[in-house]
């Protein structure tokens, strides 16, 4: 009989679809949504790992999807964090001089109509200058790598066994006896 | 011993966990303790967490915005009406036209604002969002305990093995 496909293959490509959405300024704003981009990540991975069988393979079994999900989402969270230096030592700290001049416009228009106080502006702007300054820091991005190697295994895992679930095979495989 | 149960009761503890930190980032916030940075921190991964479109707490907003917040309370209170509606030894999942009936109000509110035909609401997005999150466990719980049992099983077969041939070289 034949053994299962490798999957550290599809991994690396789902993985780097995943850093990808989420290191690329703009393509991030998709995981805002509960990390939708690493959740299609893993249903990307279950896709592309289900193409590879063939006859005579063993069946896919849903701790397929486990470990694709588990290996995709750290892979996701390396290229992500590379990506995002890549292009913080190319273009400089793009994505937070955007969000600084996004936020700076509304707190003009609420210093405008009187809803903030001036001192509660210049603090805000103080802060808004800081988040922007912290976002280069070697902290700062191994402080993201830190959450992203929990967060996004977590999520591709789910985006897995979702993917498992929707393209699973019509007879399921034996499940493994539970006492 | 591994049971569905055991695997469910663990999954379910971790689910809340997730929770339970979203309330507690503004809790901890006013209480003046700087765990709540990490926790803000932590969800920022996951969260836009746009002040005017989260629910506040104790005058701070949750640690994700009122959409995602919604989507895991569903997901969480679906997940602890499970039991009670299907056994966890069940491994069919319902078909992918009920996925998507619970993924269709989320998408209806994001393009009707989008569009500019109605502007969502914290309404509208929590309750979006508690529709689609209140699915979700339907489809994910039977692979993951199935995924979680199998996994189990084969590591404990690999260590009776590896007992056996060291009690073998003995």
């Amino acid at each position: 009989m034949l053994e299962k496909p490798n999957k550290f293959r599809v991994a690396l490509i789902s993985g780097a679809a995943i850093g990808a959405v989420s290191g690329i300024p703009g393509l991030n704003l998709l995981n805002c949504c509960c990390c939708a981009g690493v959740w299609l990540g893993g249903v990307l991975a279950m896709y592309l790992y289900r193409q590879e069988f063939t006859e005579g393979m063993p069946p896919l079994e849903s701790s397929d999807a486990l470990l694709l999900g588990l290996m995709s989402g750290v892979v996701g969270a390396f290229v992500a964090t590379f990506l995002s230096v890549a292009i913080l030592v190319v273009f400089g700290p793009i994505e937070a001089e955007f969000l600084r001049s996004l936020f700076e416009k509304g707190l003009d228009r609420l210093a405008e109509e009187g809803t903030l106080p001036s001192d509660m502006v210049d603090q805000f702007r103080d802060q808004l200058e800081s988040a922007v300054q912290d976002s280069a820091r070697v902290s700062s991005i191994l402080g993201n790598l830190f959450i992203e190697l929990i967060v996004y295994p977590i999520f591709a895992i789910l985006g897995a066994l979702l993917g498992y679930a929707f393209f699973r095979p019509k007879t399921p495989p034996q499940a493994t006896p539970v006492q | 011993m591994i049971t569905p149960k055991r695997i469910y009761l663990a999954f379910l503890a971790l689910v809340t966990l997730w929770c339970a930190g979203i309330l507690l980032a503004p809790l901890l916030k006013s209480a003046g303790l700087s765990l709540s940075s990490f926790l803000y921190s932590f969800y920022s991964s996951v969260c836009h967490q746009v002040d005017g479109r989260s629910i506040h707490v104790a005058g701070h907003k949750l640690g994700v915005c009122a959409r995602c917040a919604s989507l895991y309370l569903g997901f969480l209170v679906a997940l602890l009406i499970y039991p009670f509606l299907r056994s966890l030894r069940a491994q069919q999942v319902p078909g992918r036209h009920w996925f998507l009936v619970g993924v269709a109000p989320m998408i209806i509110d994001v393009l009707l604002n989008f569009t500019g035909l109605h502007a969502s609401t914290i309404a509208t997005r929590t309750a979006s969002g508690f529709i689609f999150g209140s699915f979700l466990p339907f489809y994910l719980l039977p692979p993951l305990l199935e995924a979680v049992a199998q996994v189990i099983g084969r590591l404990s077969s690999r260590g009776d093995l590896t007992y056996a041939r060291k009690a073998e070289q003995v």
